[in-house]
């Protein structure tokens, strides 16, 4: 019989096992209090008075949103601006604001957004990041969207894209009619606009900054 | 037209391709060291072939900086691939040494 | 079934599992299919079946026989563990029927309600629109109640009957397996908040508890397989969960890089994600080391034949240990660390590492227990290969790879034009899958689809068939 070792001793191992599991576990359940705070949605007050959350509140909706390089952090990160007309209006109340992104919230589970695009870079990658959607180009005044939908401003265009999405194909792969009506269509731009101010840590990169020039080049 | 700021810490073009495949060799490399050397140990390889897993552990270190540094990574995660290339050296030795042990106080 | 040697109720049970599991195992291809042909002809069934609909079917089907095939497993090696029946067995068999008719109902629901209003009736009774965990909330509830009996039913064995080292890892393991999925029912308007949470059921089930229910398994068939000594494999067991746990749990910061998370979880994810192939390795070293050394005794005794006694469940679990390293390994690593992460992140490269990762890790180990489940079943010695089981498996392991070579060739793309030099608009997106490259990545992609699918019928077949074939030892 060979002398005993601790390294082949299952005890030993059991005993790791369950220390390191109960550190890691410990260690997770201690950031998860840290993140949860750094993440929770902020109010109409924070926005009035400049204070930068990583997932501003719903009336957010009543600013425009930008996404802009940070030269300290040295990725991009959303800036919110000036007051911006959404819908017509940029004095929704922090109660009218919440019942928007409530409805786009659960209209984009209902409609299962999430099995073509990505939200936040998950999903299924059968359509576009929805991520900054609300910032793309596409969209924007130069941008051929509001165009070919006959509206004259993004929420317009995205809304009325969302109702009839097989009646504007931008490619040969096209989004199908999911039943989306004309309130909850304005739900969902609200949940993109607001998904857009979210800091992301400049994800995605360089979004919208490049049109027709090539990287590093 | 394209920012100067926005440029500074991304990658380049060109370099997507190095740096995925070399961080694909550093598994591929470090599993034929791995290989080799439990090969060797339990004789299912001659002992000469030895020096070819430490050669492999060779190229797996010098793929982990090659991937590390086109990907202009931190100081941390820098730190922490040195970290990794070690961990990838000891991993086998003493993987083999309680293997060893455990039957050597099992024998039948 | 009339001509069956299983004497225990609970190895009756397992198997009944098991065939709900290839079939869902069916229909988790052949949805992929359907989705795979959207990539090449974008018209095929839209608006009828479109691709968020096949896709759903794809994943759920996909976790929903995995699931299936992992209480089969715990059902089947109990009795062998614990030397006495399963506790609890009627009401494990009730709840079988249970989880069965749900998922039958929910995939239903699926195929032709499709999608609701956007209000919370579609949340409870349609689906939840959450990747992967999409089953509507009564369905959570119901899994919530079935998971809990499984768990109580292996709790009652373990504790009544010999509980071996293999018996209190899944014990540990399934009750944390269960209980994660709660941290996935929840609505909230805050889609950072969500998908926080989402991924504690997603990050820790795949890359924490399924491995460590994956080296429970593994351990298992190499005691019953080659006669591996119980001691070592145990002390292995141990070792890997202290890996698996040590990495997998703090590795879920690669998945807080961008969802609103704060910072700081780049360098914990780069750290932990760093060290997760490490028992992989590990696992596969293990594989491999306890192999030649039975075989090395067997041929030192002067016997010239093989340690194991059955080739296609073990040629199944060297796959695994192959496919745990290839695909959760070396198809994680190249993408994991955040610097090039941001240009990764949501790109085939990602559905690349799924299809190999979920295959390698998951798919083949669960198979393995399937023949192990025939070979008793049939009252085998030694359970030899037939020309259907070398059909399915090159087939669908050739299918797999191809797949994931495929996507992977059409996720370079996609990183290099859409992300890395158009920066991730709607124009760039489009512009990537228009390049050629994507597009014959995509159509290879089909194309190994269907050899994987046809593999998939020589499976059933072999499965089916191969307890009646008369070259095995008796």
């Amino acid at each position: 019989m060979a002398k005993k070792s601790v390294w082949s001793d299952n005890r030993f191992w059991q005993r790791s096992a369950a220390w390191i599991t109960g550190f890691a576990s410990v260690l997770l359940i201690w950031l998860t209090f840290d993140t949860s705070g750094q993440i929770s949605m902020g109010n109409d007050s924070d926005l009035k008075n400049g204070v930068t959350k990583r997932v501003p509140g719903p009336t957010v909706i009543n600013y425009k949103i930008t996404y802009e390089m940070d030269k300290k952090r040295q990725h991009e990160v959303p800036v919110i601006g000036e007051k911006e007309k959404f819908f017509g209006r940029d004095d929704y109340s922090e109660e009218e604001a919440a019942k928007l992104l409530h409805l786009g919230k659960l209209g984009s589970q209902t409609k299962n957004c999430m099995n073509c695009h990505t939200l936040l870079g998950n999903g299924a990658y059968y359509a576009p990041d929805l991520t900054k959607a609300w910032l793309d180009p596409a969209w924007g005044p130069t941008g051929s969207m509001q165009a070919m939908t006959g509206k004259s401003t993004k929420e317009e265009a995205m809304a009325e894209f969302l109702q009839h999405p097989s009646q504007y194909p931008t490619h040969a792969r096209m989004m199908p009619n999911l039943g989306i009506t004309a309130e909850e269509a304005k739900g969902l731009v609200a949940f993109l606009k607001h998904m857009s101010s979210i800091d992301t840590n400049g994800f995605p990169r360089n979004f919208g900054k490049i049109q027709g020039a090539v990287n590093g080049k | 037209m394209v920012n100067e700021a926005i440029m500074t810490q991304d990658i380049l073009a060109d370099d997507f391709l190095t740096i995925f495949v070399s961080s694909t060799l550093v598994l591929v490399f470090g599993g034929f060291y791995v290989g080799i050397y439990t090969a060797v140990k339990v004789k299912l390889l001659k002992a000469w072939t030895m020096p070819f897993g430490y050669l492999f552990w060779i190229l797996t270190a010098y793929c982990l900086y090659l991937m590390g540094s086109l990907m202009h990574v931190n100081e941390l995660t820098a730190k922490a691939l040195v970290v990794a290339a070690i961990g990838i050296l000891l991993l086998p030795h003493a993987v083999y040494y309680m293997q060893d042990r455990v039957h050597e106080e099992n024998e039948h | 079934m009339a001509n069956s040697y299983l004497t225990s109720e609970s190895k009756k049970l397992a198997t009944w599992y098991f065939t709900v599991a290839a079939t869902l195992f069916g229909a988790q291809l052949l949805f992929g299919l359907v989705a795979a042909i959207q990539y090449v002809i974008p018209g095929f069934l839209f608006e009828i079946l479109d691709f968020s609909v096949a896709r759903m079917i794809h994943i759920n089907a996909l976790v929903v026989w995995m699931v299936f095939a992992m209480f089969g497993s715990v059902y089947w090696l109990l009795p062998d563990e614990t030397g006495i029946e399963t506790v609890g067995i009627e009401l494990g068999k009730l709840l079988f029927w249970v989880f069965t008719a749900a998922v039958t109902v929910v995939v239903l629901v699926y195929i032709f309600v499709q999608v609701g209003a956007a209000d919370e009736t579609s949340i409870w009774f349609i689906h939840e629109g959450r990747e992967y965990i999409e089953a509507p909330r009564w369905a959570d509830l119901g899994i919530t109640v079935v998971a809990l009996g499984f768990v109580a039913n292996l709790f009652m064995t373990g504790m009544k009957g010999n509980r071996s080292g293999i018996v209190t890892v899944l014990m540990a393991d399934m009750i944390a397996f269960a209980g994660l999925y709660l941290t996935g029912m929840f609505y909230t308007d805050n889609i950072t908040v969500d998908q926080f949470w989402w991924w504690w059921v997603i990050h820790l089930w795949v890359e924490a508890t399924w491995e460590v229910f994956v080296g429970s398994i593994a351990a298992y068939g190499l005691i019953t397989m080659i006669g591996a000594h119980r001691k070592v494999v145990e002390m292995w067991l141990w070792i890997e969960v202290t890996m698996l746990f040590g990495s997998g749990i703090l590795g879920m910061g690669h998945h807080y890089f961008w969802i609103g998370t704060p910072e700081y979880w780049w360098e914990i994810g780069a750290l932990f994600s760093a060290l997760e192939p490490l028992p992989l390795v590990a696992m596969f070293i293990h594989v491999l080391y306890d192999w030649g050394k039975m075989q090395g005794e067997e041929s030192a005794k002067g016997k010239d034949v093989s340690v194991i006694t059955n080739k296609p469940a073990f040629t199944w679990f060297v796959l695994n240990a192959f496919g745990n390293f290839l695909g959760a390994g070396i198809w994680g690593f190249f993408h994991t660390l955040p610097q090039v992460n941001l240009y990764t992140h949501g790109t085939q490269f990602t559905s690349a590492h799924g299809h190999l990762a979920f295959f390698g890790a998951y798919a083949t180990i669960l198979i393995g227990m399937m023949y192990i489940a025939v070979q008793g079943k049939n009252g085998i010695k030694v359970m030899n290969n037939t020309t259907s089981t070398i059909f399915a498996t090159s087939m669908i392991t050739g299918g797999v790879v191809g797949m994931t070579v495929a996507l992977t060739v059409a996720g370079y793309v996609d990183v290099l034009v859409t992300r890395a030099q158009m920066g991730a608009t709607w124009a760039g997106y489009f512009d990537g899958q228009s390049g050629a490259w994507f597009a014959q990545g995509m159509d290879w992609r089909l194309v190994m689809g269907v050899v994987t699918f046809t593999g998939f019928f020589f499976l059933v077949k072999d499965l089916l068939s191969i307890g009646k074939a008369t070259h095995h030892v008796r």
